[in-house]
């Protein structure tokens, strides 16, 4: 096991090559004018003349072979160098540190109703089939499914905003930002709510939580549905086998078989739907990001692709594909702990 | 001297209740078990035995239900009037079963000892500690070596037979007074089969066990039963203790059953086999339910269903015409001695 673990992240820098090297390949096709606005301020760029303009294409490297160049954003990369991003008006890596802690907020802060209500959901759709519960909970899951998130996004926005004003979008009041930006304000985690905890400002957990209840929602339900019915269909195949009817006749009281029996089995092909959830979770999603207008990784790619702002899509593919790999290993060994079938090597 | 029976089964009727309509997989079936002996039920596939035994245990499928006015006597009690939470004191501890597939019968994801430490602890007041030990001694009762290293195994990690091993141990943990044993080596390898069926027998002795077999084998019926019940098409065709009904069948059914078996005395070009095919339970056909493949059959059977005839002390055959099944029998061994 452990040595299938570290197999696994040794492979890891070889992914991340071959990835950003894709994806580096892609941004070459920009050409060296485009490319150089990720260096130069835009307000100077357009009074440049064509010479400055080859001037510095050839001061930043841009006419050398993509190798070459590919080569020295690797080097920038392992001193920690992504380069400049133009829609962050900061280093990139400065740029992601900063966003990944809201990002792992809402991620961590809807990973439990998520999972914990989906599975739950599914297992008591699939105890009471074809009854009333089991309905009712289908229609729910058919509704949620239905729904684009950007438009349940703007539902919950007008219900809970505008009509009732309880959570309003954004990351933090105004007021909350002028504190937490005070140097009284200490950033241990630099995660909002906890360190509103850990600083005893109870009013600034609170406006934090109130700002993230309405993105949890949205995902929430438009992710429930989809775990609750491979939740409910792989309970439904589980509760059929023969080795729940050998715990029943043991004498099993019908809780224990359902809940301890069945559920152990079924939990199997759902954790690699729960899986991946989290790894969306995780890398910030962008929609209810952009429509609750919070601060996120999200956010900031969907910007830094639709302004070509190479550097930082660079940056978080690197972020991206590093979160995805660990986290299939993490579903990969969640799989081994499950069932005693499946050996790691 | 009458003894009491451990169980009647008195009238059982279940029915499925499906999208095609209702299917009468138990249609009325009468039978006792008594203390320590082993009842043999028998049948084709679709015969409604395996559905008698899940009756007996109340583990029908949703869709499945035994009809008002039917009983199961177990020590006195009717097992149909009791509550949910009483049935399941009973499952396990008083009555245990063990299944067809002890591939898919035993829970991949929890350890042989898990599996046999939960049912102990179920029923008896021990602790974890004792429970453990008890699993470890009931594997090394059912002949499993090494008992103590096979408790933590998975189910995937033993043979077939060690499995049924396992289903049998974890069946008898808590000493149950009658067994259900659901074709328990169908499943098996000849030579494996012998030994787990040797096994039981071993263990019926020193528990003092009653048991209900459940096969389509008649050569399995024949080693180990002391009762036969014969089924068919939902109903009891024959009943009798198991040399008689070997030697003196009274139903065209069993005739034809036992027919079909290879013998060793005779020359046979092929195998007899019984022509025709299982009625489809939706549509059993009015009369005998045998009637559509039966020689002896004519209008009577055809329109109206056979009660149960006792043709000897507790033999009993459901066919009209018993009396022509033993005369067709003497002329056909007068003809084989001949």
């Amino acid at each position: 096991m452990t040595a299938y673990i570290i197999r696994r992240l040794l492979l890891l820098p070889l992914i991340l090559f071959g990835v950003t090297l894709i994806i580096f390949s892609f941004t070459q096709i920009l050409g060296p004018e485009k490319l150089l606005s990720a260096y130069v301020n835009p307000n100077v760029f357009d009074k440049l003349s064509n010479e400055d303009l080859d001037k510095l294409i050839h001061k930043y490297g841009l006419d050398q072979p993509l190798w070459t160049r590919y080569f020295k954003w690797i080097n920038g990369v392992f001193h920690g160098d992504l380069g400049w991003s133009v829609t962050a008006k900061q280093p990139v890596a400065q740029a992601i540190k900063e966003r990944i802690p809201y990002t792992l907020e809402l991620a961590l802060y809807a990973m439990i109703p998520v999972i914990g209500v989906g599975i739950w959901l599914g297992v008591a759709a699939a105890v009471n089939r074809d009854k009333f519960l089991d309905h009712f909970i289908r229609i729910f899951a058919i509704v949620g499914w239905s729904l684009p998130d950007f438009v349940f996004g703007l539902v919950v926005l007008m219900i809970f905003y505008s009509v009732l004003g309880w959570f309003p979008p954004g990351t933090m009041s105004s007021w909350a930002e002028q504190i937490v930006k005070s140097p009284e304000f200490k950033h241990f985690t630099h995660i909002l709510s906890i360190d509103a905890l850990l600083n005893g400002r109870l009013d600034i957990f609170w406006d934090a939580i109130r700002h993230l209840i309405g993105p949890i929602l949205t995902i929430s339900w438009l992710w429930w549905a989809y775990l609750l019915r491979i939740t409910r269909s792989s309970m439904l195949e589980v509760l059929g086998k023969e080795y729940v009817r050998t715990a029943r006749a043991k004498g099993v009281p019908e809780k224990d078989v359902i809940h301890k029996h069945a559920r152990k089995n079924a939990m199997i092909p759902v954790v690699t739907v729960a899986g991946a959830m989290v790894i969306g979770l995780l890398s910030g999603t962008v929609i209810v990001e952009v429509i609750f207008n919070r601060i996120g990784m999200g956010r900031f790619t969907a910007q830094a692709a639709t302004q070509l702002d190479y550097a930082a899509v660079l940056g978080s593919v690197l972020f991206y594909s590093t979160i995805l790999i660990i986290g299939n290993l993490i579903i990969d060994i969640l799989y081994a702990a499950l069932d005693p079938r499946i050996r790691l090597g | 001297m009458e003894k009491k029976p451990l169980l009647e089964v008195k009238n059982l009727k279940t029915y499925f209740y499906t999208e095609d309509g209702i299917v009468k997989a138990v249609d009325g079936v009468d039978f006792e078990v008594y203390p320590g002996e082993t009842l043999g039920i028998v049948g084709e596939s679709g015969s409604g035995k395996s559905v008698t035994s899940l009756s007996i245990m109340r583990l029908l499928d949703p869709n499945g239900e035994i009809v008002e006015g039917s009983e199961i006597i177990f020590e006195g009690k009717n097992l149909l009037e009791l509550s949910e939470d009483e049935m399941r004191k009973i499952r396990g501890n008083d009555i245990a079963m063990i299944f067809q597939e002890p591939m898919v019968a035993l829970n991949p994801v929890f350890t042989i000892g898990e599996q046999i430490m939960e049912a102990i602890l179920l029923h008896q007041d021990v602790s974890k500690s004792e429970a453990r030990k008890m699993a470890i001694e009931m594997l090394k009762k059912v002949g499993i070596p090494e008992p103590e290293k096979r408790v933590d195994e998975y189910p995937h990690e033993l043979s077939g037979g060690m499995r049924q091993r396992a289903m049998i141990a974890m069946a008898l943990s808590c000493r149950p007074k009658l067994l259900i044993a659901d074709e328990p080596t169908t499943a098996l390898d000849v030579t494996i089969q012998a030994q787990i069926l040797e096994l039981m027998r071993e263990l019926q002795k020193e528990y003092g066990m009653a048991i209900i077999l459940i096969t389509h084998d008649v050569g399995v019926i024949a080693e180990n039963a002391d009762r036969v019940v014969v089924m068919y098409g939902g109903m009891v065709m024959e009943t009798a203790n198991v040399h008689e009904l070997f030697k003196e069948m009274r139903h065209p059914y069993t005739w034809g059953l036992l027919n079909s078996l290879p013998r060793l005395d005779i020359e046979q070009e092929r195998l007899y086999n019984i022509p025709g095919i299982v009625p489809d339970p939706l549509h059993f056909p009015p009369g005998c339910r045998f009637n559509t493949r039966c020689e002896f059959a004519d209008e009577k059977c055809r329109k109206e269903i056979p009660p149960l005839y006792e043709v000897n002390k507790d033999h009993f055959s459901r066919c009209f015409y018993y009396q022509k099944v033993e005369e067709a029998q003497k002329l056909k061994k007068a003809g084989e001695s001949a």
